[in-house]
């Protein structure tokens, strides 16, 4: 499987599949720390999609990309994730502003 | 919270399989505190060789045979997140379940903290770099300028 260059498109595909087929649909991450690789994999067996990444800008994207897997299983596949996402931002950003104006 | 105790101590005097004599093939069910705690252990022996690899999994728990037999009796089937974690020697479980939503979100958390502080090894952004190399081509374009005025 070719791994996909696009962030956005990866999760997107993602989601996609976990709800086309959430009980066989599983998502596994693996980290190499002596080669700096992070590789992220989403597959039901039958279409695979993985993203591949050695920055650690991605790994934030990832901290997201987990939230929204952990509430698509644990609440099942109708589980609104826009929510999660949305609260994890808007209390991200306003921290990090703070930082910003601090150092200024 | 006896999980609990054990597995604080197992990194101290012994692996968890050590203390407990269980085979490094079968898979270890632990409760979400001591998943993380053996995660971090995890993360710190593939600092220098190896991999660690992190599942999540949409699952009841439940074997197909007892899932197809609920379903006839028309039970409703609770579905969790399972976690699972291995470095290729030994893996380790963990459910995570939306029934108790302060531990589902503090565990969610954790675990982010936990790859936060491991995955160290990932490039950092490369700005600097960026702008350096901006300011090296505006020098070289400055240089380009300046050499045809002598």
């Amino acid at each position: 499987m070719v791994y996909i260059e696009s962030w956005d498109d990866f999760v997107e595909k993602s989601v996609q599949l976990f709800r086309s087929d959430p009980e066989k649909t599983r998502y596994a991450m693996k980290y190499r720390h002596c080669d700096g690789k992070l590789v992220l994999k989403v597959t039901d067996d039958r279409e695979c999609i993985k993203f591949k990444t050695d920055q650690a800008q991605d790994a934030r994207k990832m901290e997201k990309f987990n939230n929204i897997f952990f509430t698509l299983m644990a609440r099942g596949p109708d589980a609104d994730i826009s929510e999660g996402g949305g609260k994890e931002q808007a209390e991200a950003q306003p921290a990090r502003r703070g930082r910003g104006r601090k150092q200024q | 919270m006896g999980w609990g105790s054990v597995v604080g101590q197992g990194w101290r005097y012994g692996t968890l399989e050590s203390r407990l004599l269980i085979p490094r093939s079968i898979k270890v069910r632990l409760q979400p505190d001591p998943f993380l705690n053996e995660l971090t252990n995890m993360f710190e022996r593939t600092t220098e060789k190896g991999s660690v690899w992190v599942t999540l999994k949409h699952s009841s728990d439940k074997s197909k045979v007892k899932r197809n037999k609920m379903k006839t009796a028309g039970e409703k089937i609770e579905f969790k997140c399972l976690i699972r974690a291995t470095d290729g020697k030994k893996t380790i479980s963990t459910m995570c379940s939306e029934v108790g939503p302060k531990d589902h979100q503090r565990f969610q958390s954790s675990y982010a903290t936990i790859l936060k502080a491991r995955m160290t090894a990932l490039k950092k952004r490369e700005r600097k770099d960026k702008r350096k190399t901006a300011d090296s081509d505006k020098k070289q374009d400055l240089k380009k300028q300046s050499k045809p005025s002598k």
